[in-house]
């Protein structure tokens, strides 16, 4: 299985670096309503086709300080994630949402399996005792998508062509904006919320 | 209560000062009074609006607590794991089935779950038109902000309670719907004391009671007053319902676009806040009145102490008008009162003397000393009821001195005094028992009552009397004849009452006098019988046409020369039955009746029948005719007389016409006028009978008369009685000082006659010279006289001067005389 997986992210890196001539770096800059750069607001990116190759990489949701860090994880439709606790005290994850229903009872270290999402969505975490922990997962069916950082950018490589893409603030259950886009070149993308 | 009554009169000085004192303080009281009533309204509305204001804070404050614990229980439901999982995953059986027993559990009305996009998902509401109720924007805003949420509900009035359910984010709601009911209100009652009405405004505008602590009836009012004071919803409104007074307060719960509204009313009753302060209102009125009502007391009690000398004096003077005046006045006391009392102690002595001496007055002669007539009476009276039991008989005896009047008049006041002292004095030394009353009725007049007296000491009694007054009496050194008319009565025999007792003595005394006998006692026969006067009348003016009546002269001589100058005219009647009647018999009457003008009118026209007769034998006589008080008020006598002078053709001179004084009194002024006319006409003109009459010589010299005759009872025993003889003497002098003639009648011996001529008398008439005569009779006479006199005329023992004068005379006299 571990064998497999390798020989697929082989074969992915080959096809990423076939499509490399015709591809484009694009650099969102999302700002709110205010003007004020938006952090951890997800941004995905479809071109139109099935996407080549699933995700079978592992991610993680740490939970630490009674916090799920990140606290918005963004992954490709079929990623694994664990949710490794380091705090001391237990935690009881849940998500009721459609798109990942689940729940890990009470524990602390890292859980035994991590959790496949394989539907694409909106997943919201919480913890069943501490109703403060709040996280989201967006799981979307593509391999184009990034977060912005402090200073509300994120970068992603796409290829050429007529794109659409979705912008999906933190803790939004839709997303906020989506938008065609052709793309001939790297250039940037300036997001307004509205 | 008469008492009572009494002390209420205004016009008490100590009832209007208690008044006027207690008005004042009542007035005070009542000024400070009335503002604390005021205030004290005003106060209990303010407290009513504070408690109003408490109340609807902790009524605000329960919604709100009862809100949180709502939420709080709300969140467990919306945190249970079970029912999240139930919402995540659309079970809306399960959730159904959650709210329906969590709703039981908290004991709310209705339950919702309402997903975060709007729809209701699930609720246990019962109707239709609650299910569709949730507006989830509300929803929302009732979490975030806090605030009480309303709704009214199949018609009745909800508070919404909501709280989120979170996954952890937001992804529905629950909403909790707790009714408020009579419960919510009682329960705001009980912390508040406010009576809690909610109101709802239906979309049709009707107001309808949806709850609240009000009893129907008074919900009913309070809904009957709603659109007034909706109208000014901030404001706190005051309302009277079932009887009671209240503040209210309106606060608009809830209201949505088709008009429905929903009021929370909230009444706080001022009634008892007034109450309270009303009993200390009435606790301090009481305290007034009581205050008031000490001191009245004190007041009353003080003015009693002022006001009781006056009450005293009031009590006294009470006592003086009832005519007792022996109480003395006992105010010991320095002030004004004391004062007071004092002069009215001074003049109740005053009264009390006086009193007594108009008393005196009353009963007694002040005079004499004696008894009056009043008193006199009431003896008399007093006596018949003390005989009348015992069939006793008892004498008034009756005494009138005669002559009194020219006493008085002519030798002073004082003697007149002392003579009727003198005989009260003879009179009482001679009553039998002490029991016998003396008393004098009239000027001249005295009365005597003899207890247990009859007829026979009566009669002694008169005599020892008699026996006294038959020597003169001394007065002021001076002897003085009494003569009396006196007369008897005895009861029961002469009258059973005092009125007719006293009248029959009284007739007795008039028939003693006129008869000149020593005393009468009363008898029948002495009245004259009303029909025997009028027989008497018929048959005197039949004795007038018939003749019947006769004229008789009595000589009249001139006493300085004692030459006879005629006669006064008197009248006879020969009754073809009585015989001769003398004048007293029938001139009374025939004044009285009448008849006296005709029997005057017969006088005149004899008299100057015998005058023309004389004249024409030339014998130059005069002759007096006497007029009586009808002829003096007769204003044709005047015109008679001419008519009977020139008839006669005689001078007025010859006729002379005698007057008394008591003719002229009836009827003064027309009497005068008569007497004017006579005068004028010339005749001679003569006061009769002077002395017995009451007229004084002043009045009688403003009559034109010209001549005065001297009365004979005073002239009878002038040579007996000093007294006579001086009253004649000041009556000469008197009448010669006034121009007058003066002649003397009741000349019955010659000691008189020449003591009339000593004193200057002008004329003289009576026995001595001649007795009244008949026509043919008084002829003689007149020749009888002139010889007579030619012999006596120079024995008169005169001064020489009225000697000389005489001499002169008697030339004339034998000049006049006749061939």
């Amino acid at each position: 299985m571990k064998k497999i997986s390798a020989i697929f992210a082989i074969i992915l890196f080959g096809i990423q670096a076939f499509l490399r001539a015709e591809a484009a770096e694009l650099v969102f800059e999302v700002k709110d309503a205010s003007g004020k750069p938006l952090p951890e607001t997800v941004i995905a990116i479809f071109d139109g086709k099935a996407p080549a190759e699933t995700t079978s990489g592992t991610a993680k949701i740490i939970q630490k300080n009674k916090q799920f860090n990140p606290g918005v994880a963004v992954v490709q439709t079929g990623a694994a994630i664990n949710f490794p606790n380091e705090d001391s005290v237990r935690h009881h994850v849940y998500s009721f949402s459609p798109a990942k229903k689940f729940e890990i009872k009470l524990y602390s270290g890292v859980a035994t399996n991590p959790i496949v999402f394989d539907k694409a969505g909106v997943v919201s975490l919480g913890c069943n005792i501490h109703d403060s922990m709040v996280g989201f997962i967006y799981v979307v069916d593509t391999p184009y998508f990034a977060k912005t950082d402090a200073n509300g950018k994120a970068v992603i490589n796409v290829p050429a062509g007529n794109l659409v893409y979705q912008v999906w603030p933190a803790g939004r259950l839709k997303f906020a904006i989506e938008q065609n886009l052709k793309v001939d070149s790297s250039e940037v993308v300036k997001v307004n919320l509205p | 209560m008469k008492n009572i009554s009494k002390w209420l009169d205004f016009r008490h000085i100590r009832t209007r000062l208690t008044v006027v004192i207690l008005s004042l303080v009542a007035v005070q009281q009542i000024a400070s009074l009335v503002p604390l009533k005021i205030s004290i309204n005003q106060h209990s509305y303010k407290i009513a609006e504070n408690q109003l204001a408490v109340g609807e804070r902790v009524y605000e404050n329960l919604l709100q607590q009862n809100s949180s614990a709502y939420q709080q229980s709300a969140k467990v439901l919306a945190s249970d794991y079970a029912f999240r999982e139930a919402v995540a995953t659309n079970d809306i059986g399960t959730i159904q089935s959650a709210l329906l027993s969590y709703q039981e559990r908290i004991h709310a009305e209705v339950a919702y779950y309402v997903s975060d996009d709007g729809g209701t998902l699930a609720h246990t509401a019962t109707t239709k038109e609650a299910s569709q109720k949730i507006n989830l924007d509300l929803v929302r805003e009732q979490y975030t902000s806090g605030k009480l949420r309303f709704d009214i509900i199949d018609g009745k009035p909800f508070q919404l309670i909501a709280v989120p359910v979170k996954a952890p984010i937001v992804i529905g709601w629950i909403v909790l719907g707790f009714q408020l009911d009579q419960s919510v209100a009682n329960q705001i009652k009980q912390l508040t004391n406010l009576d809690v009405t909610f109101v709802q405004k239906t979309s049709s505008n009707d107001w309808k009671i949806v709850g609240g602590t009000l009893s129907a009836d008074g919900a009913h009012e309070l809904v009957d007053s709603m659109n007034p004071m909706v109208s000014e919803q901030d404001a706190i409104h005051q309302k009277t319902i079932e009887n009671d007074s209240f503040h209210i307060k309106l606060r608009k719960l809830y209201e949505d676009k088709k008009g429905e509204q929903l009021f929370v009313v909230l009444q706080e009753s001022v009634t008892k806040y007034v109450q309270e302060l009303n009993t200390l209102f009435l606790t301090l009125l009481v305290l007034t009145l009581a205050g008031i009502s000490l001191l009245a007391s004190v007041i009353w009690v003080t003015t009693k102490k002022m006001v009781k000398p006056i009450s005293e004096l009031t009590e006294n003077v009470t006592e003086m008008t009832k005519g007792n005046y022996s109480q003395e006045l006992t105010i010991d006391r320095r002030d004004e009162l004391g004062q007071l009392g004092r002069l009215f102690n001074e003049m109740r002595e005053a009264i009390q003397e006086r009193t007594n001496r108009i008393h005196r007055l009353a009963f007694h002669d002040e005079l004499t000393g004696l008894y009056n007539s009043l008193s006199f009476m009431q003896g008399v009276n007093a006596a018949i009821h003390s005989h009348a039991p015992l069939n006793h008989a008892f004498s008034i005896v009756v005494l009138n001195v005669n002559r009194f009047k020219p006493v008085n008049n002519l030798l002073g006041r004082d003697f007149g005094d002392d003579l009727l002292r003198h005989v009260g004095q003879v009179l009482k030394e001679n009553i039998f028992s002490p029991s016998d009353i003396v008393a004098r009725l009239d000027a001249d007049e005295f009365a005597v009552l003899l207890q247990h007296s009859g007829e026979e000491k009566a009669s002694a009694f008169v005599a020892n009397v008699l026996k006294i007054f038959h020597e003169p009496v001394f007065v002021q050194d001076q002897p003085i004849d009494v003569r009396t008319g006196i007369g008897v009565a005895v009861y029961p025999s002469h009258g059973l009452d005092e009125e007719s007792l006293l009248n029959h003595a009284e007739t007795a005394q008039l028939e003693s006098k006129s008869k000149k006998l020593d005393f009468v006692v009363y008898d029948q026969s002495l009245e004259v019988d009303e029909s025997e006067n009028l027989t008497m009348i018929t048959d005197l003016k039949e004795a007038i046409a018939k003749n019947q009546l006769l004229l008789f002269i009595q000589p009249k001589i001139d006493i300085v020369t004692g030459e006879a100058i005629g006669g006064e005219a008197l009248i006879r009647w020969k009754h073809p039955v009585k015989g001769m009647v003398f004048p007293d018999q029938f001139i009374p009457f025939a004044e009285q009746t009448g008849v006296i003008s005709d029997i005057t009118n017969w006088m005149l026209v004899r008299a100057c029948q015998v005058l023309h007769e004389y004249k024409q034998r030339g014998i130059k006589i005069s002759i007096a005719v006497n007029l009586s008080t009808r002829d003096l008020n007769n204003f044709q006598l005047p015109h008679q007389l001419s008519l009977l002078l020139s008839k006669y053709h005689l001078d007025a001179k010859s006729l002379k016409l005698e007057i008394t004084e008591g003719s002229l009194m009836q009827d003064p002024e027309r009497a005068q006028a008569v007497v004017r006319k006579l005068a004028d006409m010339g005749f001679h003109l003569a006061i009769d009978d002077f002395g017995t009459g009451y007229s004084s010589l002043a009045y009688l010299r403003q009559l034109p008369v010209q001549e005065l005759k001297i009365d004979r009872s005073f002239v009878m025993f002038m040579d007996k009685n000093s007294g006579d003889a001086s009253i004649v003497k000041s009556t000469i002098d008197l009448a010669h000082n006034l121009g007058l003639r003066v002649v003397a009648e009741g000349i019955e011996n010659q000691d008189v006659l020449t003591h009339l001529g000593l004193l200057g008398c002008d004329e003289g008439q009576g026995y001595f010279i001649g007795k009244p005569l008949s026509e043919d009779d008084f002829s003689l006479w007149l020749s009888d006289w002139h010889t007579k006199h030619s012999a006596t005329a120079a024995t008169y023992d005169l001064p020489p001067t009225h000697l000389s004068h005489l001499g002169k005379q008697f030339a004339n006299f034998s000049h006049s005389k006749p061939n």
